[in-house]
């Protein structure tokens, strides 16, 4: 035990300053600010209208799909959902594929090269002579890929059913040219998705043979859209989607051999099916039941 | 010496059990504290005047008989207001509420600086011009503003692998274009302005917005008819474009900003046909003229300049 004055004096000083220290940030607490009045603890949004609390909602709609490269397909279908909350509601989007589809500039382009091609073939099937060497060769390099008319052979979406979760986290209104005022929401789907899909059947050996083939992909699928409210009861809708999935769009042998399977192989198979974030833009006319909203307190 | 650090000692343990009194919730009775009424923006002491501060101030500035306009009443009694309070509060009220009142953002006179990637090309499935780009946009009132922006796609050009895919299954090349820059002079025009709260707890404001103008984009053909041969240089072209936006402000100056915006012009594919006997003559590079449109997906920002302003009239 020292004797030592000074530090006896360092010591309790120490202890001290630390005793204090601990006392001051240990008990000390915020002041909160005392609010009162009619905005005292109100919410951010007061007599909202709540346009989809359990309402059940049947939206027509119409998709276009975007970036294709052989043919465009127009989905005509509807999505049925049930809003548990006007945030949360379970449902389904469906749609059909098969009715309207439009090649695109470059399948068309591919096609008339394709039948000048066959007009240049036809006198020299069967002669072997240097002026059919051309059209011979041409015709053994496009033998797998190409058939009489490239459009028999590229790959679609038949249907697609889609069981997805809607989550609604934006609801707000809109003032148009400062004189035309609406109630508008943001949501998000999602769920997986069933796709019905045509493309060209798998073959081995492949040459003359243009016949397609129907599966059933299984994908995940999301989308983003806005709702503005016509009325109590309607609304029109806007929606990106996204259909991730593989499939061969163009029948054509682009892989399965080389290195890494990168390279034709001149069969049809699984490895020709490439990997596409189908993207598509839909248009809907959203009708809700009961046709009368409530409104928030 | 020692007595003083005892003393210390004493002082700081009483420090301990010293205590705070932290406000109560909304509602509840206040033990100590300020008490900020929301509506009158006046703080009273102790909580009391509780509910009354509305009451007084509204007698204050027009009480009944008009005692509260009594400069008004000496000057000129003819002029001084004879209210019977009681009658005008059983008047039945039919007040006007706007959808949006007073802007949360005022962008007249103000400069807007967009910085932006421009995401994807929407409709170009075949070669992705990528790419960053500034536009400067002055509001010359609140919903029309005059802009310029410039474009720079050169090393982000994005040939896809579908196209070496197609020329090798069906032998048939599709011409194909790349852009080196971009640059219009541009009208601005918000035609939609709103109000997001997210889900019923944070609200934020959003405007959407058209523009259309002129300027020039710098493209090129990517060889693949005779690429051995051939080799093109950039050339501008006079460049029309087009495109809506979509503001979400953050702040009163710093927005997240989308736009989608086509590009129209008049590009020169290449040749599809080959000069077998003189492949290097320029001359024959060049193929038919075709109206191009290019649709570009832009994500970005806006920072409005300068960073505050002040509201005309009161809210």
């Amino acid at each position: 035990m020292t004797r030592n004055p000074r530090f006896t004096k360092r010591l309790l000083t120490a202890l001290t300053a630390g005793l204090a220290l601990l006392g001051i940030t240990e008990r000390s607490q915020a002041q909160e600010l005392y609010l009162t009045g009619p905005l005292a603890g109100a919410p951010a949004v007061r007599k909202l209208r709540l346009y989809r609390q359990t309402r059940f909602e049947i939206a027509p709609a119409v998709s276009f799909t975007l970036l294709d490269e052989y043919q465009r397909t127009i989905l005509l279908g509807a999505r049925m959902q049930f809003n548990f909350t006007d945030w949360l509601a379970i449902g389904g989007w469906g749609a059909l594929g098969s009715a309207i589809r439009l090649p695109t500039a470059l399948t068309d382009n591919i096609q008339t090269v394709n039948q000048q091609r066959q007009a240049q073939e036809a006198p020299c099937v069967g002669v072997n002579s240097p002026a059919c060497a051309g059209p011979n060769l041409t015709s053994r390099l496009t033998g797998v890929n190409l058939g009489k008319n490239l459009k028999d052979q590229l790959g679609g979406i038949d249907w697609v059913v889609a069981p997805q979760l809607t989550l609604t986290p934006l609801r707000g209104k809109l003032a148009l040219f400062q004189s035309i005022y609406l109630d508008t929401d943001f949501y998000i789907s999602a769920g997986p998705a069933f796709i019905g899909v045509t493309e060209r059947a798998n073959c081995n050996p492949c040459v003359g043979k243009f016949k397609t083939a129907s599966r059933t992909a299984i994908a995940p699928t999301a989308a983003l859209g806005l709702s503005f409210y016509v009325n109590k009861w309607s609304a029109l809708g806007f929606e990106y989607r996204l259909l991730p999935f593989a499939w061969n769009i163009g029948g054509f042998d682009t892989a399965g051999g080389g290195k890494d399977n990168q390279f034709p192989d001149n069969k049809i198979s699984d490895a020709d099916q490439r990997f596409r974030v189908n993207q598509m833009m839909t248009i809907s006319y959203n009708f809700y039941l009961p046709t009368q909203y409530k409104v928030s307190e | 010496m020692k007595k003083s650090c005892i003393g210390l000692l004493i002082a700081a343990l009483g420090v301990i059990p010293a205590t705070g009194f932290a406000q109560v919730k909304v509602g509840a009775k206040a033990e100590a504290g300020a008490t900020i009424d929301a509506d009158e923006g006046d703080a009273k002491a102790g909580g009391e005047a509780k509910g009354s501060g509305a009451a007084a101030a509204g007698e204050g500035d027009l009480g009944a008989e008009g005692e509260g306009v009594g400069d008004i009443c000496k000057i000129d009694p003819a002029a001084c207001p004879v209210l019977d309070m009681k009658k005008e509060a059983a008047r039945p009220i039919k007040e006007s509420i706007y959808a949006v009142q007073q802007l949360y953002v005022m962008r007249a006179r103000r400069v807007e600086f967009n910085p932006w990637w421009n995401a994807t090309s929407l409709n170009d499935q075949f070669v992705q011009h990528k790419g960053p780009g500034i536009g400067i946009n002055y509001y010359i009132t609140n919903v029309l503003g005059i802009g310029a922006n410039f474009r720079y796609y050169a090393p982000f050009n994005a040939d896809s692998k579908f196209n070496g895919q197609v020329r090798r299954a069906a032998r048939v090349a599709v011409p194909l274009n790349e852009y080196q820059w971009g640059a219009s002079l541009d009208f601005n025009y918000v035609f939609a302005y709103g109000k997001f709260a997210g889900f019923g707890d944070f609200i934020f404001e959003y405007d959407a917005y058209v523009l259309g103008g002129v300027g020039a984009l710098s493209t090129r053909p990517i060889a693949v008819i005779d690429p051995d041969n051939r080799n093109f240089a950039y050339k501008p072209k006079l460049a029309f474009d087009i495109g809506l936006g979509l503001r979400i402000f953050l702040s009163k100056w710093f927005a997240v900003n989308i736009a989608i915006k086509d590009y129209g012009y008049n590009e020169q594919l290449e040749n599809l046909q080959t000069n077998e006997v003189d492949p290097s003559k320029q001359s024959d590079w060049l193929g038919k003229n075709s109206f191009t449109q290019n649709v570009e997906l832009q994500t970005g920002l806006s920072l409005f300049v300068p960073f505050s302003f002040d509201y005309r009239l009161p809210k």
